[in-house]
């Protein structure tokens, strides 16, 4: 009898069927999270966290980093809303939102490198671990504020800091690697051509996909559905791109987003929510964010890691309450802002398996204290996030009895 | 206890405008109103500026006039400061009856006791109840001239309808009507107007009643579109949508003062319960069509188009406008009328262009700004 119509053993898993297990388990985790009034995207991380020994268990190991695919679209999507949320013209009009944010990132970037310089790390490797320490998750509080409903001066404050600390953050990590490269003994030309590349390259990619959504979004009828299908693939499209040409996703898409801001003169596309039909991308985005964060680094440099994480906490605190008084924001305001900007996740790791790609010395340096601050960050983030925004009044109101 | 009319200066003004708070990425309305208000606090206005039921609206109070002019300068002012205050918080804020395309049921209430009890009470209208208007105060001398007033500008709110509609859509369609803000007030059960009272003293015995009844505890449970405000000794108009700029409404100001100032010089005998009989009628063919609206007049045959009575209005109106220093405003308005044009055609105009609610939301804030410089 013949049975090649039956599947052979054993069973290989598939995508499909990785993406929607995933989805499924991270849904469920979401709302046991929320049933306990902590944020979803606790719940969403800790189903990754458990996840990721199962799968080394079942050898997952390099599917979970095959499905890294997700990750780039979902962060796609995130950073160009965040880039879109971004108003230029508002920092010029109220300088302190820009000086608030260029302090914070100043300070978090002078603490955190202080620190390591303090526990023997070379500069080089203290440099580049306290650009990426500037960079908040966008991802983490645009979902906080999409679940919580929040709105006003706090929500649109700290959605704009975090897009000037997610850019500063990915833009000095690209100019500290010329010196991780030097260390490494590359050409120097190599080493001032390459950030000179990401950079100019990236923002250019953003600015082209920009134009070409506008010149297509022209050319259809105006509707929210057509629109939003077509930043999707506009979205998609860019991530594609950029990792093709090796440019930066971070800068590109955030400058994607930048550039398709409706002024005066250009309203061709329409500002979708893209929030709904990307939230099971988001879903993926954490859980596998989870997955790869090796819990046994807490073991490793669990102390380097808390005092990284403790530097980086009071640097934000204070560079965004000094700054937002002037701006006119009552101190509840201030305090809920800085708490916005605390957490860390996709991003600064994204940033970080970049830095370890390119110089495989520094990954070994710090690597451990590094993830150790980031897991820490990963938990205290969305709590603080949710906490902030609630002391500062912008949270939809709870009934109270 | 009877209702203590206060006394003013018979013909004196004011008004109120409620507006709407945006944000400038997609121009919905947004939770801002708190910050706006706690920025303009610090700031030296004539008039006040105060929160409304919901926390995307701000509602401008000027202070009493006497003429249309310093309205209109004291409005242009007020209205400078808020735009100021709100381009520093990357806020916008606009004019217009109805936010095109909000979703009611994402508006919070302003926590106030006050407005929590009428969400308690009303539910879903309390939300629904996002809409801007604006009231416009007419002083009067007596209670009975109140009452005397309230039934004679009857017949003209058709005319404020077709001159200050500024609202065909709402969320998120063209409502065909040229304001659809007054659905929001009807729903309400104290909706409507005053019963055919003839003097202050029987109106105070209605009160009394209704007080005893339980249904109102005072002159604020009554939605009236006219109501007698024994408070200030005004009579206010509450039919109007906020214009699109502060100029318009003082025009609409300007018209209702030199009206009652003419309904008070050349007192009417007019027979109130035959006016009533046709005012929902009336009221709504000027919701539905603006100027083309036709009006039924019942102490005479046949009908009038609402442009037709606002002209003959206008010129019956002309001997009296130079006592007031009202003529500029009348021939403002007699001007958009021969057009017929008014803000709810100049939205459909911008929509007719950009193609996108958002977009017209946008125009209609920078229209708001009105000679202070855009963004």
């Amino acid at each position: 009898m013949n049975l090649t119509f039956l599947p052979a053993l054993p069973f290989e898993l598939s995508y499909p069927l990785l993406f929607g297990a995933l989805l499924v388990a991270g849904m469920l985790g979401g709302e046991m999270a929320r049933a306990v009034r902590a944020p979803r995207i606790l719940g969403y991380v800790a189903v990754g966290f458990a996840a990721a020994p199962l799968a080394a268990a079942m050898n997952l190991g390099p599917l979970l980093e095959q499905a890294r695919v997700f990750v780039d679209l979902a962060l796609g999507l995130v950073l160009f809303d965040l880039g879109r949320r971004m108003d230029l013209n508002w920092m010029r009009r109220d300088w302190t939102l820009a000086a608030a944010g260029l302090a914070e990132s100043l300070l978090t970037f002078m603490a955190v490198f202080a620190c390591l310089v303090a526990f023997d790390y070379t500069a080089v490797v203290a440099g580049i671990t306290a650009s990426i320490a500037m960079a908040t998750s966008p991802a983490v509080v645009l979902l906080i504020v999409q679940d919580a409903k929040a709105e006003g001066q706090v929500t649109e404050r700290a959605l704009n800091l975090v897009a000037l600390n997610s850019l500063f953050a990915s833009i000095l990590t690209t100019i500290l690697l010329t010196s991780a490269h030097l260390e490494t003994k590359v050409e120097v030309e190599n080493a001032l051509l390459h950030p000179a590349y990401l950079f100019a390259g990236s923002v250019f990619l953003g600015w082209l996909v920009a134009s070409m959504a506008r010149g297509i979004a022209r050319m259809v009828e105006k509707t929210q559905d057509l629109h939003f299908t077509l930043i999707a693939g506009m979205v998609f499209g860019a991530v594609g791109l950029a990792v093709l040409l090796k440019l930066s996703v971070i800068l590109a898409l955030l400058a994607f987003g930048l550039f398709t801001r409706n002024d005066a003169r250009n309203f061709d596309l329409l500002n979708v929510n893209l929030a709904p039909a990307s939230r099971p991308l988001y879903v993926v985005l954490f859980v596998i964010t989870g997955a790869s964060l090796p819990l046994d680094s807490l073991a490793q440099a669990g102390l380097v890691g808390a005092a990284l994480a403790a530097v980086r906490v009071a640097a934000k605190l204070v560079g965004v309450i000094a700054f937002s008084s002037f701006g006119g924001l009552r101190i509840r305001q201030s305090v809920g802002l800085a708490c916005s900007l605390l957490p860390m996740s996709t991003l600064a790791l994204m940033l970080h398996h970049q830095v370890a790609r390119q110089s495989p010395v520094f990954g070994a340096q710090v690597g451990a204290a590094f993830l150790a601050m980031l897991i820490l960050m990963e938990v205290i983030g969305p709590i603080a996030v949710q906490w902030g925004l609630r002391f500062a009044g912008e949270t939809e109101t709870v009934k109270e009895k | 206890m009877p209702l203590e009319f206060g006394r003013s200066a018979a013909l004196s003004f004011g008004v109120e405008l409620e507006l709407m708070v945006l944000n400038t990425h997609d121009y919905n309305l947004v939770r801002g109103a708190p910050d706006l208000l706690a920025r303009l606090e610090k700031v030296e206005l004539g008039g006040e500026v105060k929160p409304e039921i919901t926390e995307s609206m701000i509602e401008i109070n000027s202070s009493v006039h006497t003429r249309y002019d310093e309205l209109l300068a004291e409005l242009a002012r007020i209205r400078d400061a808020i735009v100021a205050a709100a381009d520093k918080l990357n806020l916008a804020v606009a004019g217009g009856g109805t936010h095109p395309f909000h979703l009611w049921q994402e508006r919070r209430i302003f926590p106030t006791e006050r407005f929590q009890r009428v969400s308690e009470l009303y539910g879903y209208l309390a939300k629904q109840f996002t809409v801007f208007g604006q009231h416009i105060h007419i002083g009067v001398e007596s209670g009975d001239d109140a009452v005397y007033l309230t039934h004679q500008l009857a017949p003209y709110i058709p005319h404020f309808i077709a001159l200050s509609a500024s609202s065909p859509f709402s969320q998120g369609e063209d409502t065909s009507f040229e304001t659809s803000r007054l659905h929001a007030v009807s729903s309400f059960p104290l909706a409507g107007q005053l019963p055919p009272v003839g003097t202050w003293a029987d109106f105070n015995t209605y009160f009394d009643a209704m007080q005893g009844y339980g249904i109102v505890a005072s002159m604020k449970d009554f939605y009236w579109d006219i109501r007698p405000k024994p408070e200030f000794g005004t009579v206010e108009i509450r039919i109007c949508d906020t214009p699109l700029t502060v100029d318009v409404a003082a025009q609409l100001a300007a018209y209702a003062q030199t009206i009652s100032a003419e309904l008070l010089r050349n007192r009417r005998a007019t027979p109130v319960e035959p006016m009533y009989r046709v005012y929902g009628y009336n009221r709504f063919q000027a919701c539905r069509f603006g100027f083309e609206g036709e009006l039924v007049n019942p102490f005479r045959e046949g009908r009038v188009r609402v442009h037709d009575d606002v002209i003959d209005t206008l010129r019956r109106l002309e001997p009296v406008a130079p006592g007031l220093g009202t003529q500029a405003a009348l021939a403002a308005i007699a001007k958009r009328v021969a057009l017929n044009a008014n803000d709810s055609l100049w939205l459909r105009d911008r929509y007719r262009e950009t193609k996108a609610l958002p977009d017209v939301v946008r125009l209609q804030a920078q229209h708001w700004r009105g000679g202070s410089a855009p963004q």
